[in-house]
């Protein structure tokens, strides 16, 4: 098993310690020819992106061997499905290159109503909030366990070559026609977490016990992580994956091990996703990175120990990860090539960053539960943490707004567009106006009345805050002047201050205090708490802690400085706990 | 060391992770000598934790499409 090796660390690079599970006895595939066939087979010539992968053939042969497995062998799926799910993947990430490559091989337009794309999609924008009622959606609709392991396998290889499409940005093939203009996809903002995890399939595991796959695994790991078990009864896809480890993980000849490792736990924290930053967080401390390090390079990089040439490794290939709000700044190959990296370690780390996508929407698709106790248990709020530090809090224009280029088509005059803010935006604006009116009914029809505020006021939108800091101003505005109709004296200002509220409740809360209340009263629970807070602490921590604003955006939104907006919120929150604390303080009182 | 009061007032940043270190440093000293403190930033950040995975004010995904047609249908008859 893992085990933590005393090794002190310093600078990354002195840290790759070759000695370690680096036997070549377990490989188990022959060193294959330098050529391509099934990729010329699949495709009708070999595409620009594995073109600009020369520099390490072995990772365009894994690759090679990935696509003809996931993609072109029969299996449950048909080629039509999945090229359907592919195309999707592409569109949802944005990538053209790939939208053209994928678009080549389709037979006729996929039909993207499909539960299988509607699950897809949601893997490929909004992995960690897969459940097992989204596998139980797709099972009632017919697919079977193998068939919904190849639709989650193909959108992460989907994602992988967007990945690798970013980062190595190929020239068009003269073989492939420039898309069309993209079109709008519907992939709903996700609501729950999924509160336990688990494996989301039921396939029997380990039935290649004695497989050379996991043979390799165990050398390589100590064990077999959970990932791969679940995945052992299509030992074909087993063998695939393990291979692409074997030509882009474990070599050394370009980026070291620790690099590489870096690399996967940034990414896999960027992706929010527990069981890979588990995992390589535990293969860093077995390379001699102390966990406590790990732990600084999941919640920031910038903060750790790592020398100046590997944060900006992990700058760049930390853009690359597929979340939702992830960064729209483009990997910047110039960067690393100032800081002395070479050609062949460029191509490697965007081809770590695909792998990173790659298992952690593999993870996020089948459900693997952490193979050791996770040191960080990701939650819906950390999706918001990752950028704050880049956040500018005015006056200057946000480079990351994701909603930036639908709305230059807006101010062009393309309405239709339009609809696709609205749909990304109604949840949050509804949940706010719910939070401040109370009445569904209310904020229905307050929702309406922001969405027509914001389209008639675009064009004086000056990006100056991102479109959605916008539509919350919007928002707020509308849902006190509800509020003022319903209740004209009602003033928004408090007599008390923010300072001085001192805690009436302090016996211990129970651990686990969601437990003690049935989940179908939880919400009424919080719904009632948070509405009789006073509205200017009410509004606070809807933008905070339910529409999970950065300070500096909720600040911006209520036009007030950073320290008021911290007051507020945290008297809130204080006011919040004083109102739930009856429910969930332990029931033994000995230790309060 | 800080008081009670004063540990009120600032640990809001420790709660959010953005506290600076002399200010964590001053705070951490606080709640290894109280307990009360200790129960109430960790109720809070329960609290925090049960607030934000509520989904108690979230628009359930069906009533999506409504809003956006009712939009997007008042949108289209003021512009025609």
């Amino acid at each position: 098993m893992l085990q933590g090796l005393a090794v002190k660390r310093e600078n990354l690079a002195l840290y790759w310690q070759p000695r370690l599970f680096m036997s070549q006895s377990a490989t188990i595939f022959n060193d294959p020819p330098r050529s391509y066939p099934q990729l010329i087979a699949t495709y009708g010539f070999l595409p620009n992106l594995f073109q600009a992968q020369s520099a390490i053939p072995q990772a365009i042969e894994a690759e090679q061997q990935l696509i003809n497995t996931v993609l072109v062998r029969q299996g449950r799926l048909s080629r039509s499905q999945k090229d359907a799910i592919l195309n999707a993947v592409a569109t949802v990430r944005g990538c053209d290159y790939c939208r053209a490559l994928f678009g080549h091989s389709l037979a006729a337009l996929p039909d993207r109503n499909s539960g299988l794309v509607d699950f897809s999609l949601k893997l490929a924008k909004h992995g960690p909030w897969v459940s097992q009622s989204d596998v139980l959606i797709l099972k009632n609709s017919g697919f079977d366990e193998r068939a919904i392991l190849e639709a989650i396998v193909t959108t992460g290889v989907g994602l992988m070559l967007c990945t690798l499409a970013d980062g190595l940005r190929p020239q068009l093939d003269a073989e492939l026609r420039s898309p069309a203009s993209s079109e709008l996809l519907n992939v709903p903002e996700p609501i729950d977490w999924p509160k336990t995890p688990g494996a989301h399939l039921g396939l029997p595991t380990d039935s290649t016990a004695d497989s050379p796959a996991y043979a390799v695994l165990r050398e390589q790991f100590g064990y077999v992580p959970n990932l791969y078990r679940l995945q052992s009864a299509v030992p074909d896809l087993l063998d695939a994956e393990v291979r692409l480890l074997q030509s882009v993980l474990f070599p050394e000849e370009g980026l070291n091990r620790v690099q590489k490792e870096c690399v996967l736990l940034a990414i896999s924290a960027a992706n929010l996703n527990t069981y890979c930053t588990t995992l390589h967080s535990q293969v860093l401390n077995i390379l001699g990175v102390p966990l406590e390090e790990s732990d600084q390079i999941v919640k920031d990089h910038r903060d750790s120990c790592i020398s100046g040439t590997d944060r900006t490794l992990l700058d760049e290939t930390r853009k690359l990860a597929s979340l939702p709000g992830r960064s729209s700044q483009r990997f910047e190959t110039e960067r690393l090539r100032a800081q002395g990296f070479t050609e062949r370690q460029i191509v490697e780390a965007v081809v770590v960053s695909g792998l990173a996508n790659f298992l952690n929407t593999l993870q996020a698709g089948v459900g693997a539960t952490a193979d050791f106790p996770p040191r960080k248990v990701f939650g819906p709020k950390d999706l918001y943490l990752f950028s704050d530090r880049s956040r500018p809090i005015s006056d200057v224009a946000f480079p990351e707004d994701p909603d930036s280029a639908l709305v230059a088509r807006v101010r062009d005059g393309n309405i239709d567009v339009f609809e696709e803010l609205v749909r990304r935006h109604s949840r949050r604006v509804f949940g706010t106006l719910a939070g401040l009116l109370g009445n569904i009914d209310d904020a229905h029809d307050a929702t309406q009345e922001v969405f027509l505020k914001a389209f008639e006021n675009i064009g004086r939108f000056q990006g100056r805050s991102k479109f959605s800091t916008w539509l919350t101003s919007i928002a707020i505005n509308t849902g006190t002047d509800f509020l003022r109709q319903r209740k004209p004296s009602e003033s928004l200002e408090e007599t008390q201050g923010d300072e001085g509220f001192r805690p009436k409740q302090v016996q211990k809360w129970a651990d686990d205090p969601e437990r003690l209340v049935a989940a179908s009263q939880m919400n009424e629970l919080v719904r009632e708490a948070v509405l009789r807070l006073p509205e200017k602490y009410r509004i606070a921590v809807l933008l905070r802690d339910i529409n999970q604003l950065s300070t500096e955006e909720a600040a911006s939104v209520l036009e007030l400085s950073v320290p008021a907006l911290k007051a507020r919120v945290l008297r809130g929150r204080l006011m919040l706990r004083e109102s739930l604390a009856p429910h969930f303080i332990r029931q033994d009182k000995t230790d309060a | 060391m800080l008081s009670c009061a004063d540990f009120l007032a600032e640990f809001g940043d420790y709660i959010d992770d953005t506290a600076s270190s002399d200010l964590r440093a001053h705070l951490e000293e606080h709640l290894r000598e109280c307990k009360t403190c200790q129960v109430i930033i960790d109720s809070t950040r329960k609290t925090i934790d049960i607030v934000t995975e509520s989904g108690c004010f979230t628009l359930p995904a069906e009533a999506v499409d409504p809003i956006v047609s009712a939009v997007m249908s008042r949108i289209r008859q003021r512009t025609t």
